[in-house]
């Protein structure tokens, strides 16, 4: 079994469409063909290239409003448009994901990654400046420093809202944040033998060195600026010492403007010293992006190696080179890997909209049929249990930490709520905007693929071309459609059981070509169209195209 | 069985005869004398074969002590939580106890309490409580000791147990129907099975049918290797159940009916959403033997009360959904006339902590009172009030309330005695024996050699009143210290009397 060893083979396509699936959510055809014939380290390096960490803001997408297509975060609060505002930058964020530059980048990834992990959500911190604060820091910060990352994120006004922060004071701690600081968002409950990281009575020391900080003219109407502030006087000055978990640590009581940040150093570095600490990570980046399934096998030979390297004196939690190591690695490629997740709704979405192709509006200029892509897509990550910036708990989407992983995201009605959505990109009944319905034109991408279209082979036209055969269109749809490949009983089963319905497969060359003869009349259109749909309908309900 | 059921079922013996020519597969499952057969077969398993267990998960961690607050302390109570602490005249009281009220919220809860059909069960937790929301949230289902950990739902279990081999083969003429159903679209970790979830999970049984389809034609079987395969299988299981119930479930649901009035849409009320839907599939004839809702928002760090008044607030508001769900459900069963055979329990990640933070809020704590809801429990109430006066002090003068009931023994009643499991299956279920609560027995039996007055001597955790039944068990002594009076004895221990103490049997 190979491990964290580079991979240094040259990226064919199958190991191309995977990198990219991983590191992106979900490739266009054009990206798979850029990246065929990189390395795996200049491919990753162009992943990296293209990072956006400070994109255009969102705008304002209400046509009915004041200042349509205009930024709207650089005005005072505006209370009667908090939650539409919310809503846009959700917006905002998933068009991040599905427009990509060239070559697209792996940020938005990873910056859903770490949304996941330090969760806070729009629905509780409810004040839209506070949650485009947050995301921004979570972009500037996915490929930066952990340490200057969980440092931030704790002063962050989001954050302090989120986890009751705001109201730990000295005397009256609230240790909502102090817990789940260690639980969740650096050592973790338990080592991997199932002991307890730290003591009760670590959260409530944690709170104490917490206490004082607070954010200010949260939902102040009018107000142009807010901003987190350190009041001394609700600080708790006393030393404060940890259990054995943390080696007894004392961390001293300060006092005074600085006291704050002193300690929360001190609290950081405390916590970036347990050895469970940048396991902790690296498992959470493994699942991620390799395999939900740590073996003993892994534990041992990739999360421990990745581990050491995160914390070591040479890296300093630098995040970057982690990121790098494990993708460029021959555990990554392994071919064991390859499907090994279950595509969550956004990779399912997003991904779908951007292998076939499906434009996204320019947000400035188009806003409303940006808008309109983005709410059905929203709406449908919602339905499928993947509310984009609002996870039912603290603890991130349910996938990624309950047993059985990504599993959690198919169950009965996921299932039929998945086939609707892919379904929609067959019958293309949701329109964008006149002219743009959101789904596969299967004819015209039939039609691209048949060479010489008009010259049609007859008895008459012996010199003309022939028809596309139904195996030529099955094998043309197939092309990096799925992760894993498919058998010959199951490429008859769709060809003759799904696309031909039973009747010999000759009969597709004769429809195919009276289409060619007379290409607008919609009866000739209608026969082949009728045939891709089903078969495209299927593809994209096969348990195969859930697997990435 | 009451004894009306009983000569219906006895009669309906000789149906059969009189219905030569029909075979009773061909009768709708919800037909009087297919669901009186069901409900009186001569063997165990078909006596409970129609029982149905209900748990409704209150996520986030309910704060008990503004739940059920022992009145009998009021003074301590209100010096623990004084932000917080419900004014004693708003409180409602409860027929036949003094020393414990209801949440102003509850008054469709003191209502089944009052009718007999709830219980309450006080201080429930496990040993060594976890703190943490995922980790004793995981405790609870899939009931672990505290430092195990389980991969396995305590239901989920169960299920696979009695349904081997699910989901293969399923649905077949057996058992037609989900095992187990859970509102929404995720399944719990207490339905977990070792290989997968034993429950479906269905969000409208409505939207479900026309979601899913008739399903149509099944690719070759045909799976790749490795975790890709592994994914790939399950998947295709998944697919095949939402077809495979799809239609079964639209059929109970159009054919069930609520006939009770639950909360208006327009409330939110998002358990009464779920429960409305569970009592017309179960009216409906639907042979699921669980099902699973929820409620979340409970973890109340902050606010939990609004504008200073105890009484309003979003945890008002969550106890005011609970019951008034609660309610409508367990009457929406009685006028269905399928009470008996349903019962329902809450649970919750931990209770919260006594006393309270100064965000008017409570912090996670230890343990809470949870609720049984139907007809079969046969005691109001099982343990004690919380003691206020012995909490567990921590770090930082913090205080919680002490466990009396492991809520293990409530899942050993349900397997043992409502679902008829047995005693060795059911320790082999939870992974140990635990004594019973004597939830679904008449008689508080001993648990244990020791004063008449103490707790810890009864099955049902309390000191037994004048009209309860009383059986000491064998090799058992309890000293009696005081003229008492019970219902009945049954003496396969010994009691020894304090002179001149007389045991008054009023029969």
């Amino acid at each position: 079994m190979p491990f964290l060893d580079p991979y240094t083979a040259v990226l064919d396509t199958r190991a191309a469409a995977h990198l990219l699936r991983r590191a992106t959510f979900g490739p266009t055809q054009a990206e798979i063909t850029q990246f065929t014939g990189l390395t795996a380290a200049q491919a990753v390096q162009n992943l990296l290239n293209n990072a956006v960490t400070t994109p255009p803001p969102p705008v304002e997408m209400d046509e009915t409003a004041a200042n349509p297509g205009q930024p709207f975060l650089d005005k005072p609060f505006n209370g009667d448009r908090n939650f539409q505002f919310g809503q846009f930058i959700k917006y905002w964020w998933l068009g991040l994901m599905t427009q990509q530059t060239a070559p697209p980048s792996l940020l938005d990834k990873l910056t859903l990654f770490w949304q996941n992990h330090f969760v806070t959500t729009r629905e509780v911190v409810d004040d839209y400046r506070f949650v485009d604060r947050y995301l921004r820091l979570l972009r500037a910060n996915a490929l930066g420093n952990f340490r200057t990352f969980v440092t931030a994120v704790t002063k962050d006004p989001a954050m302090l809202r989120y986890l009751n922060g705001n109201e730990n004071e000295a005397g009256k701690p609230n240790e909502n944040y102090a817990r789940e600081l260690q639980e969740l968002f650096t050592c973790g409950a338990f080592d991997p033998a199932g002991n307890k990281n730290y003591t009760e009575d670590d959260v409530k020391t944690a709170a104490r060195v917490l206490t004082g900080w607070q954010y200010t003219n949260f939902w102040t109407v009018g107000s142009t600026s807010f901003d987190t502030v350190f009041v001394p006087a609700k600080h708790d000055t006393t030393a404060k010492t940890f259990s054995a978990k943390y080696n007894s640590t004392t961390i001293a009581g300060r006092s005074g403007a600085t006291a704050g940040d002193l300690e929360l150093a001190d609290l950081v570095t405390m916590l970036l010293n347990h050895p469970q600490t940048a396991k902790f990570i690296c498992r959470k980046l493994y699942r991620w992006y390799v395999n939900p399934n740590v073996t003993p096998d892994i534990e041992t030979n990739i999360i421990e190696p990745l581990a050491q390297f995160f914390a070591s004196a040479g890296n300093n939690w630098a995040i970057q080179p982690v990121v790098v190591k494990l993708l460029n690695s021959q555990a990554f490629f392994d071919e064991a890997n390859r499907g090994a997740i279950v595509k969550s709704p956004a990779e399912l979405l997003l991904g779908s909209v951007r292998f076939f192709n499906q434009p996204v509006p320019n947000m400035t200029t188009d806003y409303v049929a940006f808008r309109k892509l983005f709410e059905f897509l929203h709406w449908r990550m919602q339905n499928l249990q993947m509310n984009t910036l609002d996870q039912p708990t603290v603890f991130g989407f349910e996938p990624y930490f309950q047993t059985g992983y990504t599993k959690n995201w198919m169950n009965t009605t996921t299932v039929a709520l998945r086939n609707d959505f892919t379904d929609a990109l067959i019958w293309r009944w949701y329109e964008v905007k006149p002219g743009y319905n959101l789904g596969v034109d299967v004819l015209a991408w039939a039609t691209s693929l048949q060479p010489d279209f008009a010259n049609v082979k007859s008895t008459t036209n012996p010199t003309g071309t022939d028809p596309i055969s139904c195996v030529q269109v099955l094998d043309a749809f197939l092309v990096n459609l799925f992760a894993t490949s498919l058998f010959q009983t199951q490429k008859d089963f769709l060809i003759d059981k799904i696309m031909m319905q039973e009747i010999p497969r000759t009969s597709w060359n004769f429809e195919w070509n009276a289409y060619r003869a007379d290409p607008t009349n919609s009866y000739r259109r209608n026969v082949p169209t009728w045939r891709l749909q089903n078969l495209l309908r299927y593809l994209l309900r096969m348990a195969e195209y859930h697997v990435f | 069985m009451n004894r009306r059921n009983f000569l219906a079922a006895a009669s309906a013996y000789t149906l059969p005869v009189m219905l030569n020519g029909f075979e009773l597969k061909a009768m709708t499952g919800q037909s009087a004398l297919v669901q009186s057969l069901m409900a009186s077969g001569a063997v165990q398993d078909s006596l409970v074969s129609d029982r149905v267990l209900v748990i409704v998960y209150l996520n986030g961690g309910n704060d008990g002590l503004n739940t059920v607050i022992p009145v009998d302390q009021y003074a301590t109570y209100q010096s623990l939580r004084s932000n917080i602490a419900l004014p004693q005249n708003t409180l409602l009281p409860l027929d036949g106890t003094s020393t414990m009220a209801f949440h102003p919220s509850m008054t469709g809860m003191r209502d089944l309490y009052n009718s007999g059909r709830l219980t309450v069960l006080n201080s429930v937790s496990y040993p060594n409580p976890d703190q943490s929301h995922y980790r004793s949230t995981d405790i609870w289902m899939t009931a672990a000791d505290a430092n195990v950990n389980l991969t396995t739902g305590w239901s989920g279990r169960y299920l696979e147990d009695r349904f081997p081999g699910y989901p293969v083969g399923y649905p077949n003429t057996q058992m037609e129907d989900p095992l187990a159903i859970q509102i929404g679209y995720n399944v719990s970790t207490a339905l977990l099975g070792s290989q997968q979830s034993m429950g479906i999970a269905i969000n409208d049984p409505k939207s479900f049918y026309e979601l899913v389809g008739a399903g149509g034609s099944v690719s070759p079987a045909d799976v790749p290797g490795g975790e890709a395969g592994n994914l790939i299988t399950f998947i295709r299981r998944q697919q095949a159940l939402a077809v495979g119930y799809a239609g079964e479930i639209k059929n109970a649901f159009d054919a069930g009916q609520n006939l009770s009035t639950y909360p208006a849409e327009s409330v939110h009320n998002d358990l009464s959403d779920q429960l409305k839907i569970v009592a017309r599939l179960i009216h409906g004839g639907l042979k699921t033997k669980i099902y699973f809702v929820s409620l979340g928002g409970f973890d109340t760090h902050s606010g939990q009360i609004l504008y200073n008044d105890p009484r309003i607030g979003p945890h008002a508001d969550l106890l005011g959904k609970l019951s008034a769900a609660l309610w409508s459900f367990q009457e929406d069963l009685r006028l269905q006339g399928t009470q008996d055979r349903v019962v329902g329990m809450t649970f919750s990640d931990f209770g919260r902590r006594a006393n309270s933070n100064a965000s008017a809020g409570t912090d996670h704590g230890v343990a809470a009172p949870q609720f049984m809801f139907g007809t079969a429990m046969k005691h109001r109430t099982l343990g004690q009030n919380a003691n206020l006066s012995d909490l567990i002090v921590s770090y930082g003068n913090n205080k919680d309330i002490k466990m009396q009931i492991d809520f293990r023994r409530i899942y050993a009643d349900i397997l043992k005695d409502w679902f008829g499991a047995g005693q060795p299956k059911t320790d082999s279920l939870l992974l140990h024996n635990f004594p019973t609560l004597s939830i679904f027995s008449d008689v508080c039996e001993t648990v244990a050699s020791g004063a008449w007055t103490n707790p810890a001597t009864w099955t049902v955790g309390r000191v037994p009143t004048a009209t309860e039944n009383i059986r000491v068990n064998a090799g058992h002594v309890v000293t009696l210290g005081q003229n008492t009076t019970v219902r009945s004895l049954k003496l396969y221990g010994k009691i020894t009397y304090s002179p001149g103490v007389r045991l008054r049997i009023t029969g």
